[in-house]
């Protein structure tokens, strides 16, 4: 039986400045159905919903949004979501002060003689909550409640407003497997109460769970849409379809002269700071050798970061297990402190908020995660200071006048060749870097390439994020993804493809057995 | 004009606050008809701001690692008390009362840093609650009788240096050597960052740059070290303020110089950045909080020697006094920026503005009213030039936090 | 251009600096504006100075009548004699007080007379002036603690308080019948001397009473630090009132409160109106307006009026006497403050009911005004 269409996107196009975020996009959706759309990250799926739920208001798009039959002009989120149409955002924004009545009534209140009508309120809760399986007092404040009990009351307040269609963006991936599937039942029950969900997903599991159709993006178009037979998705399709391109020639060449293992993790296992009993990282081994380039593939939540950040002096999450070998000897890492000094250096992702102190001269910086080295008795010793961050300011080619402007002066790119430059005056073994050329330009990021290729020439183990999969390919010897805390998966970087890779990052099940085999080759 | 910004070796901005400050000393001499810039007066400037300023040390790193500290007042008066006490009702010989206050200093220091650093509480709310506590201890243990102090103190509060040689020179002889001391290290240092910069890098200063510099400071100390020598018979650079200047030159060596201050800068600056650069947050937390106390301490056991004797209200209000010192020395509400040098600067300002206005007859009251008006003048301008994309201009009032 | 702004103004001021480092090489002697110090202490008889020299008036706060009072009377009747006045009051800040006794000092005062906010923390800054040859006159309370001071104009603060304690006995017996009487006391602000001694004073006449059984002190709070009022703050007082009235006379009536001045009387008669009390029998000092209405009005049994117009004129004639080169007049008595002997020219304070009211304030017009 072939549905009626509920709502039709037609020729979408937003511009940044600079950048084409969405280039012609087409959507259709049938009314009472589950759509599914996927895309690499920054493929523009998080703009088109914007676009959809008024974010964007009408007017700073081009393109026709066609809802129930009549073109709509939203101008801003209230104004869709009085059409029925919500979106729940992968971060939760709800109040965790404030009990689950306030929250799903908060801008919504239920008012009688200029008082809040609390009774009215209350019961109206206790309705909703039943419809999406809840069973708690609905005055229970927000912070008390899981992350999977949260999403309902979420649906819950969507509930409230009359949703039709209600738009989940990356609805599970703060979830544990329980709470995931719950939610998926749940929103195959919506179905039968005629609402209609687009869901943003990674999870080709899920997407052949619950979806009827899948509509893939990539950069900023859509590539294709087709409808999922029940139970089962063409899995190579999408991801070949969201993967699209080839790899261009913009890393340089480099020849990998392997040495012994000098880095090595075993049964690594963290759980989760904010969500007790989920595991962030689910028994994680890997290696890596002297004067090699590591990979590390994963969608963002899959626990790449916080596998990296737990093993930097267990700077994030709660330890459970696991150890740390350098060059063959165990060591034990507490503090980041320690593990700078037994070689480990990290450079997080968010350059600005966690990489580098704005404040700073770029003199400074260089030497801060190493001050021991420059200190002459107890005192910093300037002219040292100075000659280091001079140095690296050559050989990194940062550009500046002077070592003593501050670093928010520069660039992002130079930005990171300064941050770059402070972890190696650490003189690590094992350098490991989180996301490394995000926000950076093209020509800065192929310097930032070749500076990686130096350091594992120079015989340190290299590990590198990287959401990007033809960069890790372009520059690494050895990819393993992640899914879900497990490293599901090691490959040669020749042998990878993104197709393979992409499966590996999304999908646990298929690749299990190909993870077992890897690890016993080992 | 050139010239003399090469002398000065940076940009007159940098000089913004340090030219305010002899502006005003300028105005007042005059509009006071010449009582501003006088032996006595500079004396009592010293003397009677010198644990304020001590306050302003410990607050200025307090702030630059972004958090307050409200009690330091409080703490200030308790320990003062403490001291008090423990000389007239225990026996102990003076030294042993100042030991003893200036570890129950530290205690208290280390109870907010507790709070702080292990428990999470904001420093706002730590001591506030210690602002209550031991202004709440010193009227306790006090019975809110004032104690007289014992007399050894009155030198650390209102002493001078003494007088010794020959009489030929015609001032103090002890503050002309320490003024002969002052330019020599100066020129000493200049020629040793003149001479190490020339082998550095190719980029040097002229010689006639540096030489012109020390004579500039070396008259600028000059002049200072004839004023406070040729005061009355009997008087002299204070020994308050030597108290000072020995602690400036130690916190900036401590700021500047050591991995401690640098680690108060990163912490303040970008917790998280610092914490994934081998910081030890918490340990930075809780020493700064446990130095500021004890400098509380410090300024108390002064206050108490100027005084004669420890009072129950001493302290109340100091701490607004000494956060006002650090904000219009250019220090940022949300950390990670400010200078002990340049807080001293800002001290000396509400100094000079105070001591001025008195000189004029102004009351208390309006003293106030203009006090407010100038704490928000000085940063309300600051705020404004980094909007214009200028560079901060009071935050790097001397060359103190090297860029 | 900024930079030129600046520049030129760092030029003015270099010259300014030379200019008067070059003054001062000339004649260092003339340039310091204070007096020179001479060589016999001021205690000994001085030779006077000029009719228009420098007085400086160092005053706690303005923050009770009688400060206020003072403060106009020493601008008004200084100015009049031909000297000139520096008035200033300190905000009850001791470290304010202490740079403005300085500023005083730097400005050439010949007299400082000082109403401490603490008589026993100004040691230092007292000496120094005492060095510089400049007289201390206290005024209204002791200074303690120090070598500086030669003299301190005061109404006699054991008497004082003798006559409060006498005031509400008075009271007691005429407005409340026969004994024995529920009573409470109140000291002044610790931090000054005078506290104690108006309490010392006033226990010297009740106790006897109260260890005969003729008045009883319902809460057994009878020690100085128990009753102390900190800051002579009438708000704190208040507060003290209603817990002592909810917590001793829930079921009991109050007949008298021994309060060290009108504003913490009228602090304890309106909170014992709020509890629904009859109006005790109060003592009071200082005679503020609105306590003599309420002494009028009955509301208030009695005060004390220690008129600062006496205070100032014994102060200013002491003045005169030292300006004319007579030296300090012969003291009334003396007393120790801790470091010497120091000279007190006491003046009699006068109590003050509904029935003698009129004719103390015979020549006070403004108070006269309010007896309508």
């Amino acid at each position: 039986m072939e549905h009626p269409l509920i709502l039709q996107m037609q020729g979408i196009t937003k511009l940044f400045p600079g950048v084409r975020a969405l280039d012609d996009v087409n959507l259709e959706v049938r009314r009472g159905t589950i759509l599914a759309i996927c895309g690499e990250n920054g493929a523009g799926k998080s703009t088109l919903m914007k676009v959809l739920s008024g974010v964007y208001p009408h007017g700073t798009y081009e393109g026709k949004i066609i809802y129930m039959g009549n073109e709509m002009v939203f101008k801003d989120i209230k104004e869709s979501e009085s059409a029925g149409i919500v979106i729940i955002h992968q971060e939760l924004a709800m109040i965790p002060e404030l009990s689950i009545t306030e929250n799903i009534f908060l801008g919504n209140e239920i008012v009688k003689h200029g008082l809040i009508d609390w009774d009215a309120e209350r019961n109206r809760t206790v309705e909703l909550l039943e419809r999406v399986g809840l069973t708690v007092d609905p005055n229970t404040l927000i912070k008390h409640l899981g992350v999977g009990q949260q999403q309902l009351v979420e649906i819950a307040k969507a509930l409230s407003k009359n949703v039709k269609l209600l738009i989940l963006d990356e609805p599970t991936s703060a979830l544990n497997e329980d709470d995931s599937a719950n939610l998926l039942d749940l929103m195959h029950g919506l179905k039968s109460r005629d609402i209609t969900c687009i869901m943003i997903s990674h999870k080709l599991n899920e997407i052949a769970a619950i979806s009827d159709a899948v509509t893939v993006l990539r950069d900023g178009r859509t590539v294709e849409t087709y409808s999922v037979e029940a139970g089962h998705v063409d899995e190579d399709r999408i991801i070949r379809a969201m993967v699209g391109r080839s790899i261009e020639n913009r890393y340089p060449a480099h020849e990998s002269n392997l040495g012994e293992v000098i880095f090595e993790v075993s049964d690594w296992r963290v759980e989760d700071p904010n969500n007790p009993g989920r595991l962030v990282c689910k028994n994680s081994s890997f290696f890596v050798r002297a004067g090699e380039i590591v990979g590390f593939a994963g969608l963002m939540g899959a626990g790449r970061t916080e596998l990296m950040r737990s093993i930097f002096g267990r700077n994030y999450g709660i330890y459970l297990g696991g150890s740390i070998k350098v060059r063959g000897k165990e060591i034990r890492v507490t503090s980041v402190a320690s593990a700078i000094r037994q070689g480990i250096a990290y450079v997080p992702e968010d350059r600005k908020n966690l990489g580098l102190n704005l404040l700073d001269s770029i003199r400074k910086t260089t030497v801060s995660a190493n001050l021991r080295a420059i200190l002459r008795g107890r005192l910093i010793d300037l002219e040292r200071e100075f000659q280091v961050s001079e140095e690296y300011r050559r050989s990194l080619n940062v550009k500046t006048q002077s070592v003593d402007h501050s670093v928010a002066t520069l660039s992002g790119g130079n930005q990171q060749k300064v941050v770059l430059g402070k972890w190696m005056f650490t003189e690590p073994d094992v350098l490991i870097l989180d996301e490394p050329t995000r926000g950076i330009d093209v020509g800065a990021k192929y310097e930032i390439y070749r500076l990686i290729h130096e350091l594992a020439d120079q015989g340190k183990a290299v590990i590198i994020i990287s959401s990007e999969l033809p960069e890790l390919l372009g520059i690494t010897d050895r990819i393993y993804t992640i899914f879900e805390g497990n490293i599901t998966g090691e490959i040669d970087s020749q042998e990878a493809k993104q197709e393979k890779l992409m499966r590996m990052m999304t999908n646990t099940a298929g690749s299990e057995s190909k993870a077992g085999k890897d690890e016993k080759a080992l | 004009m050139k010239y003399i910004k090469k002398i000065l070796g940076g940009g007159l901005r940098d000089y913004t606050m340090v030219i305010a400050l002899v502006v005003l000393t300028i105005i007042f001499n005059i509009t006071s008809g010449g009582k501003m810039i006088t032996s006595s007066n500079f004396q009592n400037l010293i003397s009677g701001n010198a644990y304020v300023l001590v306050l302003a040390i410990g607050m200025v790193m307090v702030i630059v690692i972004g958090q307050i500290d409200l009690s330091v007042g409080s703490v200030a008066g308790f320990s003062g008390m403490v001291m008090a006490l423990a000389v007239r009702d225990l026996g102990l010989p003076w030294w042993l009362g100042v030991l003893l206050s200036l570890a129950v200093g530290a205690t208290i220091g280390a109870w907010q840093g507790f709070w702080l650093a292990k428990l999470s509480i904001p420093g706002f709310i730590t001591t506030l609650g210690g602002m209550m506590i031991f202004r709440g201890g010193v009227i306790w243990i006090s019975k809110s009788i004032s104690v007289p102090a014992p007399v050894e103190l009155k030198v650390f509060g209102a002493g001078y240096l003494p007088e010794w040689g020959p009489t030929f020179t015609g001032m103090n002889n002890s503050t002309l050597l320490l003024g002969i001391i002052a330019v020599a290290f100066f020129a000493f240092m200049q020629l040793r960052k003149y001479n190490r910069s020339a082998k550095l890098s190719e980029k040097t200063e002229e010689l006639w740059a540096v030489v012109g510099r020390i004579g500039l400071i070396g008259v600028v100390i000059g002049y200072i070290t004839w004023i406070f020598g040729t005061g009355r018979p009997g008087t002299s650079f204070p020994i308050p303020g030597l108290i000072l200047v020995v602690l400036v030159i130690i916190y900036h060596i401590i700021t500047q110089r050591t991995t401690f201050g640098r680690h108060i800068y990163a912490v303040g600056g970008n917790k998280s950045a610092a914490a994934l650069s081998g910081v030890n947050v918490q340990r930075t937390y809780f020493l700064t909080m446990l130095n500021m106390s004890m400098l509380a301490a410090l300024a108390g056991i002064m206050f108490v020697g100027r005084s004669t004797a420890a009072g129950p209200s001493d302290g109340s209000g100091w701490e607004l006094d000494a956060i006002a010192s650090v904000f219009i020395g250019g220090a940022a509400v949300s950390g990670g920026v400010g200078t002990v040098i340049a807080t001293m600067v800002g001290g000396l300002v509400m100094a000079v503005l105070n001591s001025g206005l008195m000189l004029m007859g102004v009351g208390a009251d309006r003293t106030q009213v203009i006090k407010g008006l100038v704490l928000l003048a000085a940063v309300g301008f600051d705020v404004f030039n980094k909007q214009q994309g200028r560079q901060s201009i009071i935050g790097r009032v001397f060359p103190g936090k090297r860029k | 251009m900024k930079m030129k702004k600046y520049v030129s103004l760092f030029i003015v001021v270099s010259l300014i600096m030379v200019m008067l480092q070059a003054g001062c090489t000339r004649a260092p002697e003339n340039s310091e504006p204070q007096p020179n110090a001479p060589d016999e202490t001021s205690d000994l008889d001085g030779d006077g100075f000029p009719e228009d020299a420098v007085v400086g008036v160092a005053l706690p706060w303005l923050g009770t009548q009688n400060w206020a009072e003072a403060d106009e009377m020493f601008k008004t009747q200084l100015e009049a004699a031909g000297f000139e006045a520096i008035v200033q009051h300190a905000d009850n800040k001791v470290p304010t007080q202490q740079q403005q006794i300085e500023s005083m000092i730097q400005n050439g005062a010949k007299v400082i007379v000082v109403g401490p906010v603490d008589g026993s923390q100004l040691g230092s800054v007292l000496e120094e002036a005492a060095a510089a040859g400049i007289y201390i006159i206290g005024y209204d309370r002791l200074i303690e603690n120090t070598t500086g001071i030669d003299g301190v104009v005061q109404f006699d603060s054991i008497k004082t308080g003798e006559l409060q304690g006498q005031a509400l006995l008075d009271g007691l017996a005429a407005k409340k019948g026969e004994g024995p009487y529920n009573i409470e006391l109140f000291g002044g602000g610790p931090a000054d001397p005078n506290a104690p001694n108006f309490f010392k004073g006033a226990m010297s006449v009740l106790q006897p009473k109260i260890d005969d059984g003729t008045v009883v002190v319902v809460s057994g709070q009878n020690e100085f630090t128990q009753c102390a009022t900190l800051d002579w703050d009438n708000s704190k007082a208040q507060v003290r009132m209603d817990s002592l009235l909810s917590g001793f006379y829930s079921d009991m009536e109050i007949h008298g409160v021994l309060c060290p001045n009108d504003g913490i009387a009228r602090a304890v008669i309106t909170a014992s109106e709020q509890a629904g009390q009859q109006l005790p029998v109060t003592s009071g000092l200082d005679a503020e307006n609105e306590t003599v209405k309420w002494i009028w009005e009955g509301r208030q049994y009695s005060t004390i009026a220690k008129p600062t117009d006496t205070l100032v004129s014994k102060t200013i004639e002491i003045i005169k006497s030292l300006q004319a080169g007579n030296g300090m007049p012969e003291p009334d008595t003396s007393v120790n403050n801790g470091k010497k002997e120091v000279g007190i020219y006491a003046l009699p304070p006068l109590v003050v009911t509904k029935e003698n009211e009129k004719e103390a304030f015979a020549n006070d017009p403004g108070r006269l005004e309010l007896l309508k």
